[in-house]
């Protein structure tokens, strides 16, 4: 395969639109260093390639991968995603994760959980869970506890409304700091929220009406830069309290 | 066909071999009644060659048993305790799923299914044991047949050095090399994927 390998020097790639093909690092061209890879980069002899269409990202000292939004979720290890409930068997529930398998909830993954006391969930039932293991080829698993054995709000949730969003909204939404869309909107309304790195989230609040303008304000939010955010929702606000 | 000197006479199926009161039914062969009657005959049920087994002297039925052998050479059939060769088709929390290539030193003709399960990868800290760490669908495995299992697969267990992943293809396309009885490398990026490697050789 005929790669130009380009001068080696990452930096001008990073933070820019990568398309597949493109050729971010030359290691022949490097002296002996750790590089670390994730996503959408792969390894081609002694060319780092890309694989997905996104913005290349790098993080001290020598992380590098590329971040891409879209409606479709990859499982990956330590995400937490909401799912729901499909089916019931034995030892697992059976949830759907927006990924390519279904993913299995083993019946005792919850705190405190024993053969006596296993949670009724019925297909359909949102819950908010971890991704344990996400091997390719396999069916990804989940937990409802999280590292250290505790619930840390994990679980059904409750009334609400789900809707879902692409992924690169979700990690937006779940950065810190608090991203403006939110901070703006929960200073003047009470509402919770969880956002599941699959592209879903949940809102629920006292009344339908808030529960709406938080959804509708989110998902305009998607492709506005941080002072647009801001604008946006006073401007919503605005409309909502001269109701 | 004229007898040979052993008594090997070829039999169609149903053919009556022989009344039940004087001899056992072996392979190929099974007792049922003839037509209404109450007599239990032995009948043949494959095509083949008929063989009369005599029955060793200690035992309390001193009927022979007389089996058929199919005259068509067909491929061998995974009993318990053979070695086979088999291909991972899928890995999951708790087994593997793979289909049976060859056994001992035959290939077989028909499609045999085996499942690995997580007890059956090694022999030390069975519950520990992660399966994608041990097998990656595609990978060849040498392995050994448990039992007939259920009825949808045979019980193989890879818990010998000697037994295991025994030819794997690296993420990046390439045969790897085994390192260590854990971990194999890909020659082409270096990386190293961990799998339950056979120690092949003395």
């Amino acid at each position: 395969m005929e790669t130009k390998p380009s001068n080696g020097s990452p930096a001008k790639f990073v933070d820019q639109l990568v398309v597949p093909g493109d050729v971010i690092l030359d290691l022949s061209t490097m002296a002996e260093q750790t590089i670390k890879l994730g996503g959408g980069l792969r390894q081609d002899c002694d060319a780092i390639s890309v694989i997905k269409a996104g913005i290349l990202r790098f993080s001290k000292p020598n992380k590098y991968w590329v971040e891409s939004s879209q409606k479709r979720y990859v499982p990956c290890a330590e995400d937490s995603v909401l799912g729901i409930v499909v089916d019931c068997k034995p030892d697992n529930f059976l949830v759907d994760i927006k990924g390519p398998s279904v993913a299995f909830l083993p019946v005792l993954a919850f705190e405190g959980g024993t053969r006596r006391n296993i949670p009724r969930f019925e297909a359909g039932t949102l819950i908010y869970v971890r991704v344990v293991k996400a091997n390719p080829g396999m069916n990804p698993e989940l937990s409802c506890v999280d590292a250290t054995g505790k619930a840390a709000q994990y679980g059904a949730l409750k009334e609400g409304l789900m809707f879902e969003c692409s992924t690169g909204l979700s990690r937006m939404l779940l950065s810190s700091p608090t991203c403006p869309v939110l901070e703006t909107l929960g200073k003047k309304l009470p509402f919770e929220i969880a956002v599941g790195l699959n592209g879903r989230v949940w809102v629920n609040a006292g009344s339908p009406s808030i529960v709406i303008v938080v959804g509708n304000a989110i998902m305009k939010s998607e492709s506005l830069t941080k002072v647009q955010q801001k604008i946006m929702a006073e401007k919503l606000l605005q409309r909502v309290q001269q109701e | 066909m004229p007898e040979e000197g052993e008594k090997e006479e070829m039999v169609t199926p149903g053919e009556v071999l022989g009344k039940a009161a004087d001899l056992k039914a072996g392979k190929g062969a099974y007792v049922a009644p003839y037509r209404s009657s109450e007599i239990q005959y032995v009948f043949s049920s494959l095509t083949g060659l008929r063989h009369t087994l005599t029955p060793p002297s200690d035992s309390p039925d001193q009927r022979p048993t007389v089996e058929v052998i199919g005259h068509k050479a067909r491929g061998a059939v995974p009993e318990a305790g053979s070695v086979v060769i088999a291909r991972v088709t899928k890995v999951m929390a708790k087994t593997a799923s793979a289909d049976i290539m060859c056994v001992g030193t035959k290939s077989v003709r028909e499609k045999f299914t085996g499942v690995i399960r997580q007890q059956d990868v090694r022999a030390t800290e069975i519950d520990k044991v992660d399966m994608h760490l041990a097998f990656r669908p595609g990978d060849i495995v040498r392995a050994v047949v448990l039992s007939l299992g259920d009825a949808r697969a045979y019980y193989l267990s890879t818990a010998k050095n000697e037994l295991g992943v025994v030819s794997a293809n690296s993420t990046a396309g390439e045969t790897m090399v085994p390192i260590s009885w854990t971990e194999m490398q890909c020659p082409l990026t270096g990386q190293i994927e961990q799998r339950k490697v056979a120690k092949v050789g003395s």
